[in-house]
Formats: C-alpha cells, structure tokens, sequence
C-alpha cells in the first residue's frame, strides 16, 4: 500500500472578471514509504498548489489524498511543510522555532529542549539555537525550518521548492545534506523544484507536471548511487531526458504566455 | 534619534520659547490674551510647589491609564475576532465602524447617566473613546500577517488559544504598536474631555478653572504639561517598544 495517494485531484482559481484558471487537471500520484520524490514542471503548472492539497493547506475541487488508506483532510502532523521561504518565526528564538510543534502538541518543556538541539544538531546549527532567525543567512535559515519539520517526527515531508531563494553555492550544500537526512531519516519526501538538477541529485523518482491545466506527464525513476552533486556527469544523461519531457511543456505554455 | 537631530530639534525648541519670549517682552502679545514663556514657567512651578498641579497629572494618568486598558483589552479582542472570524467581521464590524465617528465627549451624557459623576463615568469615557479605534487598528495588523506563519503553524498544529497567543498576536505585534499609539492618543481626547465636563480633579478641571478664572497663564500650563507627556510616553514607551520589537523580528 502506498504511503500517501493523491487520487484525481484538480484544483481551480477563479480570477478576475469570471474568469477561471484551471490550475490541476486530475492529479494521480501514489508514494511509497521512504521514496523521495521530486516534482517538476512549467512554472505555474501547479505543482505547488499540489504540495498545499497534499499538505491540507488548501482543498482540492474534486479527488481526494489518501495517507496509509484513509482519506485526509486538512492539517495533519504526518504530513509537514517546508516553505520557499522558510516562514520561520521571527519573534522566536531558532531553538524554539524548531521546538514550536512539539510545545502546541503539549511535549513538555525539557523534552523539547532535547529534541530540539538534536535536530539542529543534525542540521549542524548546534550553536545557533539561542539566535534569531534574522541572524543568520537565508541557507541557514532553511536549515532550520527543515529542523523544524523533522522535530515533528512527521511521515512525510513536503518541501515546497525550498532552496530556491539560496545561491548555487548553498544550493549544492544542502543538497548533499537532504540527502543524508533522508537516508538516515527513512522520511517520505515530496519535493517541489523547478531546477532539473537539483530533481535529478535528490530524487529517487521524478515526477513532471504538464501545462494547465495539470497532470501528471511522465516520471523517471533514478538509481544512481549516492551521495550525487547536482553537476555529476552520471546525471547528465537523465537531467537530459527529463529537460526533454519538459521542453514540450515549456514551449507550449511560451505559446500560450506569448 | 542620532545626536545631531536632537541637537537640531533642542535648538528649535530653544529658539520657539526664546522668540515667544522677546515678543512677550516687547509688548507684542496681549498678556491677558497669550502669557509669556515665563509666565507659563511662573504658573508651572506654583502648581508643583502646592502641588494642585501633581496632583492633577495623577489624577488624570490613572484614569488614562485605566481607561486605555480596558480599551486595548477590549479592542485587541474584537480586533482579533474580526480579523479571524468572518461572522463577528461581517456584523460587528459594520457597527464598529459607525461607533468609531462617535467622539469621545458624546459619550459624557451616557456616562452621567450610567455612572453619576466620578471616576467611573471618566474612565468609562476614556475606555469608550479609544477601543473602536484601537479595535480597527489591531484587526488591520492581524489581516495583514504573512499567510505562511498561519499556515506553518496550522500545519504544525497550533489551534485555538495556541494560534492566538503564540502566533497571531506576536506576528500582529509590529503593527498592533501603532494601535496603542492611536489608543493613547485617543484616551486623552476622552479624559480630558470628560474631566471638563464633569470632575472637580485632574488636568481637564484645571483647565476649567483656568477658564474660570480667566488665567491663560494656567490654561497654557496644563496644554504644556499634557503635551509633554504625551512626548515622554513616546519616547520612553512606544519608541523604544517599537525599536526593541523591530530589532528582535528584525525588520528593518
């Protein structure tokens, strides 16, 4: 049985003057425990509305996601989101930023101080726990909200292109740590990019979203051991093909923007 | 404030008085109509000396105070409810709006007749005068809080109190400053109002008699001393509350 099932989901805006955008066309997707699957797309293709359904952010028009066989909605602590952004807290401190879900879910206090400093201890922050997220770099900042969802201890973890805003430099860093987290962690990753590369170096499948309204087009399973750079030459052939499943996405939606 | 501004503005002050001064010495100001600098300075100490006039800074700062709490309980709890509940936005909201252009003094004849003439019906004024506008402020700060806080902490499973406490009201908190400055600001208009309606103590009753008396003098005391509370709590309080808040979110 699948970890986590998304089922004919579709999703529409509606925009000004009537107007109505339809974003997802009937997503099916079914994850296995411990896969790391990276989405790609055109942008706007919805690939992060779909993070957000799956997440229970937002609600889908029609279909449904299914976690270990039932249907959820909503919110749920299995499944935690890490933003573009990070969406840290800026009045609190980094420890307890990181401990926020554990203290709202009644851990007490000194079990929260543990946990929280392992996981920043595995997101090599030990000593910044006393910081505030303003403090520290943007790649740093990341860092933290990805400890903040790992203290949840959740199943599956979404992470919503969340180095995007890094440099290549930090990008590169942190590849090779998600990949390290993963492999210790067992977590069922869904990770939203745009970048083919980085798909290519985390991902044990990647999934490529179609043009809106959305489906989902092709996937590629990639086995290459790890750790994997996100310029290894071993990747070269597969970040190809998956450019090549894109390339007819892109170029229809040039079309359509143009 | 760097040194060079509060250089510049001692400077201006300095020069305001000193011009009010030698137009007065001059003869250019009617004295029974505007009093000079050192009249004002003559009519300030003698209140200090028989300390009429501490006792009316008291007076007036406790049922301010009392007011202007009961004002941003009240409003950061209808604020927040409009902001996150469309029902209580959609009624409440409307009859907040059309509260809010009442002025404070016409609450007077209410709080005579709810309350007599005391301290109660003062600072029911002062209360009444400041929460619709320290409501709509608050519901402004907690509408324009970035989605993905609420969000990272829904997912994480903050409900309820948690969410408000927690999350909303510090995410509101730069904002919601510039709400108890207006509910400050407010809370006096009421007070002193009310106090020259219907007290026989605090800043709005000296003002009376000063009326009464026809003393400018002591009129242009007790305006000076309200204003330069008004400055001090801005500084001492809301200025420095907004520089701390601003460093530790790190807004810039």
């Amino acid at each position: 049985m699948a970890k986590l099932e998304a089922r004919g989901i579709s999703k529409s805006f509606r925009g000004g003057g009537g107007y109505t955008l339809r974003a997802l066309g009937g997503i099916d997707l079914a994850v296995e425990s411990g896969e790391f699957v990276c989405l790609v797309g055109p942008s706007g293709c919805g690939k992060s509305t779909f993070l957000r359904i799956v997440a229970g952010l937002d609600a889908p028009d029609a279909g449904e996601v299914v976690f270990d066989g039932r249907a959820v909605r909503g919110t749920g602590p299995e499944r935690i989101m890490v933003f573009q952004e990070g969406a840290l807290f800026p009045w609190l401190s980094v420890g307890d930023n990181v401990s926020f879900g554990l203290r709202v879910n009644g851990v007490p206090a000194a079990e929260r101080a543990e946990i929280s400093a392992r996981y920043l201890e595995m997101m090599q922050l030990g000593q910044f726990a006393r910081y505030h997220p303003h403090q520290l770099s943007t790649g740093m900042r990341q860092r933290v909200a990805i400890a903040r969802a790992l203290a949840m201890d959740p199943d599956v973890l979404l992470m919503d292109e969340p180095f995007a805003a890094l440099d290549t430099q930090t990008r590169y860093t942190l590849i090779g740590e998600m990949q390290e987290i993963w492999q210790r962690t067992k977590k069922t990753i869904l990770f939203v990019t745009h970048n083919v590369a980085e798909s290519a170096a985390l991902a044990s499948r990647v999934v490529v979203f179609g043009n809106r309204p959305s489906r989902v087009r092709t996937e590629f399973r990639i086995d290459s051991p790890r750790p994997r750079h996100a310029e290894d030459g071993s990747l070269a052939s597969i970040q190809r093909e998956i450019l090549a499943a894109l390339r007819p996405e892109v170029r229809r939606q040039e079309g359509l923007d143009g | 404030m760097d040194r060079r501004a509060a250089a510049r503005r001692a400077a201006f002050y300095a020069a305001l008085v000193m011009s009010w001064q030698a137009a007065s010495s001059a003869g250019a100001l009617p004295p029974g109509l505007l009093p000079s600098p050192l009249d004002v300075a003559a009519d300030l100490a003698r209140g200090a000396a028989d300390s009429s006039l501490l006792a009316g800074v008291a007076t007036t700062l406790w049922r301010l105070l009392a007011g202007l709490a009961i004002a941003i309980g009240a409003g950061v709890a209808l604020g927040v409810a409009m902001a996150r509940v469309p029902a209580v936005n959609e009624t409440a909201g409307s009859l907040v709006l059309g509260l809010q252009s009442i002025p404070s003094i016409a609450w007077v004849p209410v709080a005579l007749i709810w309350f007599g003439v005391g301290d109660a019906g003062i600072v029911f004024v002062t209360a009444v005068g400041a929460v619709f506008a320290v409501t709509t402020s608050i519901y402004s700060s907690v509408r324009n809080i970035p989605p993905h806080y609420l969000e990272a902490a829904r997912n994480m499973g903050a409900r309820g109190g948690h969410l408000v406490t927690l999350v909303l009201l510090p995410a509101a908190f730069p904002h919601m400053i510039s709400g108890f400055k207006q509910g400050w600001a407010f809370a006096w208009r009421g007070v002193v109002g009310a106090e020259m309606l219907f007290s026989f103590l605090g800043l709005g009753f000296l003002l009376n008699v000063g009326r009464h008396t026809v003393d400018i003098s002591q009129v242009v005391a007790v305006l000076v001393v309200i204003m330069a509370m008004g400055m001090a709590v801005d500084a001492a309080l809301f200025r420095r509350l907004e520089d701390r808040v601003r460093e530790r979110w790190g807004l810039r």
